[in-house]
């Protein structure tokens, strides 16, 4: 056993030792340990190399507010995490850790180099070091600064494991488990409210955890604690340890993320690692506590320097001395505690270093009974040491100017500049915060949500004062609820109020031009950084704060902001609350991104919608494209067919023979009532009136500013029921549209919708051959040409399945569709197949689809169209029923940019070489030979290879297009420019006759 | 992530449920054919933007699918008060007053 | 620390998928619910995600003028018939709906959690005997619940895989016991 264990104290297993690695190295340490007080039990102080001058860094506090001890944690492939905070990560048995930014070793590091040149990685360096010589920013300075920027590594592999979320409800919920939140909790929940209480940590206790020595009405702290953890269990309240709130959000929702494995040894089969919570609470008691501040002065950042507090939780939560030898050096009473406490656990203290001259009387009387050295209104103005402290340099402060400096040996400092009350999660909420010059901090001001700040959180120190406020606040929770609630008050013995006095700075006889006093450890920025950006011009926080970086690191100035503050204000020449606090935001410690994806990750990621017939789809080798949130069918290789082979096949079988197509996902709208018909004529651009049941319509829908929205072919199934179908695309964007018109501008109408896009399963079955295959699998209806010519809809059974049966054509071919119940979509698709067998029938996807309808200039709403086209632009003039009064759109189809003339309307492009595909989106000009910038008049919306006419075909939008047939325009292409031939969109069956056969 | 009350459902429900559908009280034409030009730009175009209360349309789309009117204010983010679409705007005092 | 093996079985929800029924979708003017409620053989709820049942058939209110008919899947022709018949003097639109959704039936201890994975609304908070047509996972589902741990929920189609997959997760997690 180490020397720096203390038998008996902590709250860790002495019988229990945990094998762990750091660097290669072997260790144990003690169940209940965190990484870093394991190591500090090893006498390891140095964990990392800073981030920007690479100095040797120590552990400096022992929670999440650690802005040094960051290292690589791993449990075996892809399962590593850069940053890991050592204070917070439990130990467990085979933890594997290791330093970050140090080549090749912690103790020798070539990046080292970075802070023998300080001079050029002065505050705003970025800005001003690599502006010379031209050019070289992308070839060298960049390369070299990517290379060396970043904390810790990025992990490699996938990561393995499973994160989880859950949402949950409660009428209050209490963050922090101290003495406070404790309080708050219990006062709340007996007043008969439901209740969550969230704790960062892996138990509740807080503060007190590290001063068992209290009394609470008669009991010792622990068993004070261990008595409340019954009493929360019995009232029913939630205890959620190892959670952190990480995001204050509107209307009292929090986000908390739970860690579920990271202290187990092993981890249960399909246990998630973490889990984020969003918890919404009527009422929110924030209890977070105060973060003590370091003291800035010339070489606080030497490993063995720590901050007081962080001291004495090593030695009562872990039973760990942080050292042999301490010198304090505070301008706060608390640590005088914990030097006491360490003394008694056989640190010596070598003094105590207080700025101030006027102490406590209790305090310096119990520091002479112990015959410890005392240093007040003394400064600290340095340290000695390599990789770990052994001297701090003192001066005494004499009518504001500093003494000579005297050295005291030590190997380890412990610093207190006071505390900084917790207000992350408040700020996160908009609320204002006040300054308070008594305590130099800012406290919680006006509030914006239903919360209570309760104990330190707002300024308060001592045990008695935090209890009686958590108990309050939590009783003002519930209060706020309805509920009648008490507030008890606690009688509390050695308690350990206190009060202290803030500095910028510390005082020193060096020159302030050459001092390294750290202010924001985790991104390197000293005091003289922050006094040199206000030099420079910065006068705003938020200025100073991006010009150096201070508070910008992970840590989010947990430790830096006040200490920033102060020396900027001071700067300034302006009082700290004239020169105001940055923002802080969400998260409150860093989460990982498991934790924000959740369940939404591979297969998971989001939903993939797929129809009743993609699984023989799948089955039969189909490339999937996705359509939205649909997984459709492209095409059906077969063999070593490549996409334009499998195409070609496809688009050959559905001219020559016949195909079958799954167009399940076309959306579906069931327009029903006795004014089913006027509102089909107000919403759509045609005319619906004299449309017999029975028959079919292509439908054209306008945006209110007559743009086209939607298309698609709608059957009047009878005289108050149309069925609609929408692109598959538009499907809910359409039945919103619809919803919105009926409800709020014409809610007298008596009609109804429904959507029934997922009812129905629809095999599209085209060719000349459709008609000899279906033909003997339809009952209970004649579909000979005659009795069912084109554009006819009927009810009728297919192969024994009830069936409603469209005959339309967006192939050009002859057409059906088949919607049958989805159940029996792949019953339908086989049954199909199997009559189609002897004549060659062939499945074929959507690109297949889009080769065939662009042969035929059908339009693809969202491809052809871009929320820019109008009817008469796609040449779909013909589809407005000109007679109606109004319908959505129709007036702004004379707005006057509508009618004037130069419109890019939709034509047909053939290239000079038929072998040349043009690009999607391809500009056009007509001269390619024009000076840049060249005019455009019009771009490329379709091309396509088309196997029917042996060549390629396109369509695009151009400038009056329609009046220029037969011109010739240009087209760059990756390789050069082509010239096309403007033409009909209709390069196929132009009379449409073999749709009708 | 907001609490929205619905006047349809009269139940105070997570953000997620509903979907922001504009500004309210636009009313489109009854005879858009008798509107000119600029009304009717004004019509398709022209919001009012405003900094503080807001009024506007939500739809309560993963519930019961109705449209309805909220005053917002954008600057805090807190919903002054819902009502059913085709319901008179509220006036902005009785809402200040009732706070 | 639990591990799987230490979950019986009825300590975990179980989901099911339950066989097709005959489903409508019911929308009207409010002051219809009567006669149409007359035709159906029940009382048509009026507030939203009130629920009604008589001899097999169910129904729930999801909006002002929506409602969702279940019923045994023989009786679906008898339905649409008895709604034709009353159409005139109270006009309204009924679609079959039979084939859009997907039913489960989620029941057993650990059920709320498992809606708590999903559904962002507390569904603690809707009574046993009552609905809602709410979000699971960013799918529109519509959730009976049945008992205190005990719901259905019907989804559409192409959704219910991706619903299932969160279902069985999150019964996974359940049993890991973290």
């Amino acid at each position: 056993m180490s020397r720096f264990r203390v038998t008996g104290k902590g709250r860790v297993d002495h019988h229990a030792p945990v094998r762990f690695t750091f660097d290669g190295k072997s260790f144990f340490g003690l169940r209940g340990d965190t990484l870093a007080s394991a190591l500090l039990a090893n006498g390891v102080h140095l964990v990392g190399r800073s981030f920007k001058y690479h100095r040797p860094r120590g552990i400096v506090t022992a929670g999440s507010e650690e802005p040094n001890a960051l290292v690589g944690t791993s449990r075996g492939r892809g399962r590593f995490e850069p940053n890991t905070r050592a204070t917070l990560q439990e130990l467990r048995s085979g933890l594997v850790a290791e330093s970050q930014n140090r080549l090749p070793s912690l103790k020798f590091d070539v990046g080292a180099i970075n802070d023998a040149l300080s001079p050029l990685f002065s505050a705003g360096f970025y800005y001003k070091t690599f502006m010379w010589p031209k050019g070289f920013w992308d070839k060298v300075y960049e390369p070299v600064i990517r290379a060396a920027a970043g904390l810790g590594r990025a992990p490699e592999t996938t990561d393995p494991d499973r994160y989880a979320s859950r949402h949950a409800h409660t009428d209050v919920l209490v963050i922090g488990a101290g003495p406070a939140g404790i309080a708050a909790a219990l006062a709340a929940a007996k007043a008969g409210a439901k209740v969550v209480l969230a704790e960062e940590t892996a138990e509740i206790g807080g503060a007190l955890l590290s001063d068992p020595e209290v009394v609470i009405d008669g009991a010792k702290a622990w068993n004070w604690i261990a008595a409340r953890a019954a009493d929360l269990a019995e009232s029913g309240v939630r205890v959620m340890t190892r959670t952190t709130a990480i995001g204050y959000y509107h209307q009292n929702m929090i986000g908390l993320a739970e860690r579920l494995t990271d202290h187990l040894d092993s981890v249960p089969e399909n246990a998630p690692r973490e889990r984020l919570w969003r918890i919404r609470a009527r009422h929110v008691v924030l209890a977070q506590g105060a973060i003590e501040k370091p003291l800035v002065f010339h070489g606080n950042d030497r490993p063995g320097v720590m901050l007081a507090g962080a001291a004495q939780t090593y030695l009562h939560r872990f039973g760990v001395r942080v050292g042999d030898s301490a010198a304090v050096v505070t301008s706060h009473d608390s640590a005088w505690h914990a030097a006491f406490d360490l003394q008694d656990a056989g640190t010596g203290i070598a003094v105590i270093v207080d700025t101030r001259t006027d102490v406590r009387e209790d305090l310096v009387a119990e520091a002479e009974r112990r015959g410890i050295r005392l240093r007040l209104g003394h400064t600290a103005t340095g340290t000695d040491g390599r990789l770990r402290v052994s001297a701090l340099r003192i001066n005494p402060l004499r009518d504001g100017s500093v003494g000579n400096g005297t050295k005291v040996f030590c190997d380890c400092v412990l610093m207190c500049g006071g505390w900084t009350p917790s207000l992350h999660l408040f700020s996160h909420t908009k609320g204002t915060l006040k300054w308070d010059a008594e305590n130099t901090a800012f406290l919680p001001d006006r509030k914006s949500e239903a919360v209570e700040i309760a104990g330190a959180g707002r300024g308060l120190w001592g045990y008695g004062a935090a209890l009686d406020d958590g108990a309050k606040a939590g009783a003002l929770a519930a209060e706020a609820l309805g509920l009648s609630a008490a507030a008890p008050t606690h009688d509390v013995r050695q308690d350990r109020p206190g009060t202290g006095t803030a500095h910028e700075e510390l005082p020193t006889d060096h020159d302030r031009g050459h001092t390294r006093a750290f202010v924001d450890f985790q991104n390197d920025v000293t005091a003289k950084d922050i006094r040199l950006a206000v030099r420079e011009g910065m006068r705003s926080i938020e200025h100073v704060k991006r010009y150096t970086t201070t508070g910008m690191a992970t840590d989010q100035g947990k430790l830096s902001n006040i200490n920033g503050l102060l020396i900027a204000s001071n700067a300034l020449g302006k009082e700290p609350p004239k020169v105001g606090l940055t923002t802080f935001r969400p998260p409150y410690t860093p989460t990982t991104f498991g934790t924000f994806a959740g369940y939404h990750r591979g297969a998971h990621f989001e939903v993939t919608r797929k129809t009743p017939i993609d699984s023989w789809a799948a089955e039969n080798g189909a490339v999937w494209e996705p359509v939205g949130q649909w997984r459709r069918a492209r095409y059906f290789p077969q063999g070593s067919e490549d996409m334009d082979d499998a195409v070609a096949r496809e688009c050959r079988a559905v001219r020559e023979g016949v195909g079958l197509f799954d167009a399940s996902t076309l959306g579906k709208i069931e327009v029903t009532g006795p004014d089913a018909a006027e509102f089909m004529n107000r919403m759509y651009t045609n005319p619906w009136t004299k449309l017999a049941p029975g028959k079919l319509r292509y439908g054209v829908l306008l945006g209110e500013d007559g743009f086209i929205r939607d298309d698609g072919v709608i059957g009047r199934i009878s005289d108050h029921r149309f069925h609609v179908t929408t692109t598959t695309g538009g499907a809910a964007r359409v039945l919103n549209m619809m919803e919105d018109y009926l409800q709020t501008e014409w809610p007298d109408l008596d009609v109804w919708l429904t959507s029934t896009t997922e009812q129905w399963a629809v095999a599209a079955l085209n060719g000349p051959k459709a008609r000899t295959v279906l033909d003997g699998l339809v009952e209970g209806l004649d579909i000979s040409n005659e009795a069912f010519p084109m554009m006819s809809v009927a009810d009728c059974t297919v192969a024994g399945i009830p069936a409603r049966l469209f005959r339309l054509s967006f192939t050009g071919e002859l057409g059906y569709e088949i919607n049958v119940p989805a159940r029996h979509g792949r019953a339908l698709w086989e049954a199909l197949m199997e009559a189609g067998k002897a004549h060659g029938i062939t499945p074929y996807g959507t690109e297949t689809m889009h080769v065939l309808r662009a042969e035929k200039g059908f339009i693809i709403v969202g491809q052809d169209t871009d929320g820019t086209v109008t009817p008469d632009d796609a040449g779909l003039d013909w589809a407005i029923g000109k007679a109606k009064p109004d319908f959505v759109g129709k007036r702004s189809l004379a707005r006057p940019d509508l009618v004037a003339q130069g419109r890019r309307q939709l034509v047909g492009l053939l290239t000079q070489d038929g072998k040349v595909r043009l690009d999607e989106g391809a500009q056009i000009v007509d001269d390619p030979n024009q000076p840049t910038p060249m005019k455009m008049i019009g771009h490329v919306t379709s091309s396509y290879h088309s196997a029917t006419l042996g060549r390629s075909i396109a369509m695009a939008v151009i400038e009056n297009g329609r009046a220029r047939m037969g011109e010739t325009v240009h087209v760059p292409t990756g390789k050069g420019v082509e010239a096309a031939v403007i033409a009909s969109a209709v390069f196929y069956d132009p009379e449409g006759g073999r749709a009708k056969l | 992530m907001l609490l929205i009350h619905c006047p349809y459902c009269d139940e105070t429900l997570p953000e997620s449920e509903f979907a922001y559908a504009g500004e309210a009280h636009i009313a489109r034409p009854a005879d858009p054919s008798a509107t000119t030009d600029e009304e009717w730009r004004d019509y398709l175009f022209i919001r009012s933007n405003v900094k503080g209360a807001h009024y506007e349309r939500w739809r309560h789309v993963h519930g019961c699918a109705r449209f309805f009117n909220a005053v917002r204010d954008t600057v805090s983010d807190r919903f002054l008060t819902t009502y059913p679409a085709g319901a008179p705007r509220p006036a902005l005092s009785d809402l200040e007053a009732s706070e | 620390m639990k591990h799987t093996d230490d979950f019986a079985p009825e300590d975990l929800p179980a989901i099911e998928v339950l066989p097709p029924a005959a489903r409508f979708s019911l929308r009207a003017r409010p002051a219809q619910a009567e006669v149409l409620g007359r035709a159906l053989g029940l009382t048509l709820p009026g507030r939203v995600g009130e629920r009604t049942g008589e001899a097999g058939r169910e129904a729930m209110c999801l909006g002002p003028d929506e409602w969702v008919i279940l019923a045994p899947e023989e009786d679906g022709a008898a339905i649409v018939q008895a709604l034709a018949d009353a159409y005139g003097e109270a006009p309204h639109a009924l679609a079959d709906i039979s084939d859009r959704e997907i039913r489960f039936r989620v029941s057993g201890k650990g059920t709320l959690d498992l809606m708590a994975m999903g559904c962002p609304r507390d569904v603690s908070a809707i009574a046993p005997g009552r609905g809602a047509r709410t979000v699971f996972d960013g799918a529109t589902v519509v959730l009976w619940r049945d008992g205190e741990e005990d719901v259905r929920l019907d989804v559409w189609r192409s959704f219910a895989p991706h619903v299932r997959d969160l279902l069985e997760t999150g019964r996974a997690e359940l049993a890991a016991g973290l």
